[in-house]
């Protein structure tokens, strides 16, 4: 048994963020399944939204990123996400953040798609990875305690309430119990219940499943962003700044397509917009063999992208065969960012007492039904400042919960039961299952959705959960167990794909990154609402309609 | 195409010491080590690595692929090895073993903290960096902490090699406090730095090209 005042679930920016932010003296852990510097942040290319141009502002950047989520987004949480950004910006560059340079010495700036100026801070194409590596130094310097490679298993709740949290330490191959006054989730996105993803293979969601089955609500998790620009088979990502840059997409006949889709934003148009459009080209014979299109670079010239894009550069090159100096890149819509996730208030707690969250895992709703470009890796660090924060306040507000005894009871049992002393299911596998629930997803809840494909994913998905249920693993504890790891992520990302699935079919209209062909129009009258998703008594969930917040712009048409 | 992949088994719990055990997989041209990792945990799921990212950025992925330490996810099968041969794969050389392909990080981590590994920023520094400053900040700063270099480089001066590599990017830093005297925490003579600087960019994944300080 461990404890801690607060305890921290995640490594990446959000929980590095929150971590160096809470308040001095407070005794903050942090625990992470992989080491905080391996966090899928690091792989984020692109850049970090913040309105500092003297061209541009708050109210623009609020604006755009409204109107850019199809008005589905809180417009308090985005009035906190623009107006904190410049703030959280300046002082990245105070803790060491070596961004992109403009002559002067302030941050360079790069357009990314929906944004109206140039306004996403960055360095080259490794942007994520340079403020992760930042964050982790001054974790370090603050003297944060950190347990790299522990896997949360589950969150107790006794009376309605966090209790402690389940742990499983890889090196020892044990698992504790972390008893804490308040827990604040940072545990990333669930790309990987997706076959074609950007995500990396530790974006399983484990945070947003497990608060789940303690009770918290889920928000919108029907909305799932395609990004427009992967590579071709390995789906890795090549980043929006490529056509922020001036990139052009091609169809196999050499056109610029997006001028019959988004005349005026073109390449730069919303990622929905785009991975769409990009789908649209090739079912109507216009995308190369095997279903792709073309990003082309060719025309920036050589000093151009070898200077602003050189991972991309590194990245075609190796994983495509392709040198994006003399031609294009063949690249393929892919699963991206998770807008769903827990629903949390301003300050980042959920409907479970002593339990925050915040990032991706999260959903407080800045990006409504479609997330803009630059805009995710500005809310990690935001909102992971404000967690931080407020961890004092929520600790000072909470003694110690007892250490947790029926909550323990039922979660070991529910741990033995992964286990068999006899044989294991003979001609069944996690792999098995976890390949089957990926083709479902990227098949029938993917970027065009119908009621019909929708209706057989649930099936689908329903029957792939009782062959997981069945599976068993060999007894003990043992160290980097990492089949078990795989076992127990597998159920966080059945269950998530299941309510995706069953948040999707119930929407029927269109908005944003949710596109029903059954429905192809935006109706505000029925669906200007989120999706609030618990867990019922059955264990299935229940859906409800749960308000938006509009303070300053009243939805309108959202065209490009 | 076939190959056989020998790895390096070792359970902490069972072994005396580790073994090499034989995985015959197929592969394709455009596939890395770490698809073929991948694939062999898919026939026995007790074979344990560390990957996250596949794209190489996350440092994960390090292990000793052949005659040396390589990101199993930026390393073509077809680089190191032909169809029909025996590739062997462990864990990353001089590292303790924990279990198959999973070397200790650890004590890694803990020598980044020998050199005061953040930015001591300048009380009074007005928050500007000139474009060629941060373009000596940029190779250095684009290390993954993957562990090759510890793996394959003795220790230079009294950091171990990526400790080093983190001290040369902030003592470039015009944000930080220590600035050139940061090499002073290294103890490093002038011609261990260059012989340092010449061997790295062909062994580190990320071909980190150190910027000359105070020599
Ligand atoms: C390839 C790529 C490029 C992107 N580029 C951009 C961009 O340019 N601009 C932008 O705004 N956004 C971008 N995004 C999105 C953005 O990077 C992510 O949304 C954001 O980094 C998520 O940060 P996070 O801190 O919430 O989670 P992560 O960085 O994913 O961190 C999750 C943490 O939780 C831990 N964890 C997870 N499960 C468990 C568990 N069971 N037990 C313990 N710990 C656990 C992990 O170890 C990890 O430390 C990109 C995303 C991808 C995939
Ligand atoms: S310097 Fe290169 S080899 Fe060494 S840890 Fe960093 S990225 Fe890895
Ligand atoms: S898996 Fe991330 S560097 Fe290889």
């Amino acid at each position: 048994m461990l404890f801690h005042d607060v305890v921290i679930v995640g490594g990446g920016l959000t929980g590095l963020m929150a971590a160096c932010e809470a308040p001095p003296g407070l005794d903050v852990a942090l625990f992470s399944k992989i080491y905080p510097t391996r966090s899928h942040s690091g792989a984020a290319q692109g850049g970090f939204n913040a309105a500092l141009g003297e061209d541009d502002s708050v109210e623009a950047h609020i604006f755009d990123t409204v109107k850019g989520g199809d008005y589905l987004g809180d417009q308090d949480a985005v009035e906190v996400l623009c107006s904190e950004g410049p703030e959280v910006i300046r002082s990245l560059d105070r803790m060491g953040v070596p961004w992109s340079r403009r002559p002067d010495g302030r941050p360079a700036q790069r357009s990314l798609g929906g944004a109206g100026f140039p306004r996403a801070c960055y360095a080259a194409d490794i942007s994520g990875h340079v403020v992760l590596h930042t964050l982790y130094e001054r974790a370090l310097a603050a003297g944060v305690r950190l347990y790299p490679e522990w896997h949360l298993v589950e969150i107790l709740i006794e009376e309605g309430a966090l209790a402690g949290l389940l742990l499983y330490h890889l090196a020892t191959g044990r698992l504790e119990v972390v008893r804490c006054r308040v827990a604040l989730l940072a545990a990333g996105g669930y790309g990987r219940i997706f076959q074609k993803t950007t995500n990396g293979h530790s974006n399983t969601g484990d945070g947003t499943a497990v608060a789940y089955r303690a009770g918290a609500v889920l928000a919108d998790m029907e909305f799932v962003q395609f990004h427009p620009t992967t590579l071709t088979g390995s789906n890795i990502l090549i980043s929006e700044a490529a056509r922020g840059e001036g990139g052009y997409l091609r169809n196999a006949a050499g056109e610029r397509f997006m001028d019959r889709y988004a005349p005026q934003k073109m390449e730069l148009a919303p990622r929905d917009v785009v991975s769409r459009s990009i789908f649209q080209e090739i079912k109507e014979g216009r995308g190369l063999d095997g279903g792709s299109v073309n990003l082309d670079l060719t025309h920036l010239g050589r000093e151009k992208i070898l200077r602003q894009l050189p991972q991309i550069t590194e990245l075609a090159h190796r994983y495509a065969a392709v040198d994006p100096v003399r031609e294009p890149i063949p690249i393929e819509p892919a699963q991206h960012y998770s807008m769903g996730g827990i629903r949390v208030n301003l300050d980042c707690e959920t409907t479970i007492p002593g339990l925050l969250a915040a990032g991706e895992t999260a959903n407080v709703s800045v990006h409504g039904a479609n997330r803009l470009g630059g805009n995710s890796l500005l809310e990690t660090v935001v909102f992971g400042r404000r967690a931080g924060r407020h961890l004092g306040k929520a600790a000072a507000g909470r003694p110690l919960p007892p250490p947790p005894r029926a909550s323990l009871a039922d979660a070991l049992g529910r741990w033995q039961a992964n286990f068999s002393a006899g044989p294991r299911h003979p001609d069944d596998s996690a792999a098995a299952i976890r390949d089957a629930l990926n083709r479902t997803m990227t098949d029938k809840v993917g970027v065009f959705r119908t009621g019909e494909e929708l209706g057989e994913a649930m099936a689908e998905l329903a029957a792939l959960r009782t062959r997981y249920d069945a599976l068993r693993l060999s007894p003990g504890e043992r160290p980097f167990n990492t089949e078990l790891i795989e076992h127990l992520e597998l159920g966080c990302l059945l269950e998530l794909g299941e309510i995706t699935a069953g948040a999707a079919f119930r929407r029927t209209e269109s908005r944003g990154a949710h596109y029903r062909l059954d429905h192809p129009h935006r109706d505000d009258a029925r669906w200007l609402h989120h999706t609030l998703a618990r867990r019922g008594a059955d264990g299935r969930a229940v859906y409800e309609a749960g308000p938006v917040s509009i303070t300053r712009f009243p939805p309108q048409e959202r065209g490009y | 195409m076939r190959l056989t992949l020998n790895i390096s088994r070792f359970d902490p719990q069972t072994d005396a010491n580790p073994a090499p055990q034989a995985y015959p997989v197929d592969w394709e041209r455009h596939e890395t080590v770490l698809d073929l990792l991948i694939r062999a945990r898919q026939q026995d799921p007790s074979l344990a690595f560390r990957r996250s990212c596949r794209s190489g950025i996350c440092g994960s992925c390090a292990v000793q692929i052949g005659d040396r330490s390589r990101l199993a996810c930026q390393t073509l099968v077809r680089e190191v090895a032909a169809d029909g041969d025996i590739l062997s794969i462990g864990p990353l050389r001089g590292f303790r073993q924990l279990r198959d392909l999973v070397a200790d990080m650890d004590p890694f981590f803990a020598a980044l903290n020998r050199v005061v590994p953040w930015v001591i920023t300048l009380p009074d520094h007005a928050g500007l960096v000139s474009p060629e400053d941060a373009a000596r900040i940029e190779s250095p700063a684009t290390c993954i902490l993957c562990g090759v270099c510890d793996a394959e480089l003795p220790p230079a001066g009294s950091a171990t090699p990526a400790a080093l590599v983190k001290n040369l990017r902030l003592a470039v830093d015009p944000r930080d406090a220590l600035g050139a005297q940061r090499l002073k925490l290294a103890g490093l003579t002038a011609a261990g730095m260059r012989t340092f600087r010449e061997l790295l960019p062909s062994l580190c994944p990320k071909g980190i090209k150190l910027p000359v300080v105070g020599e």
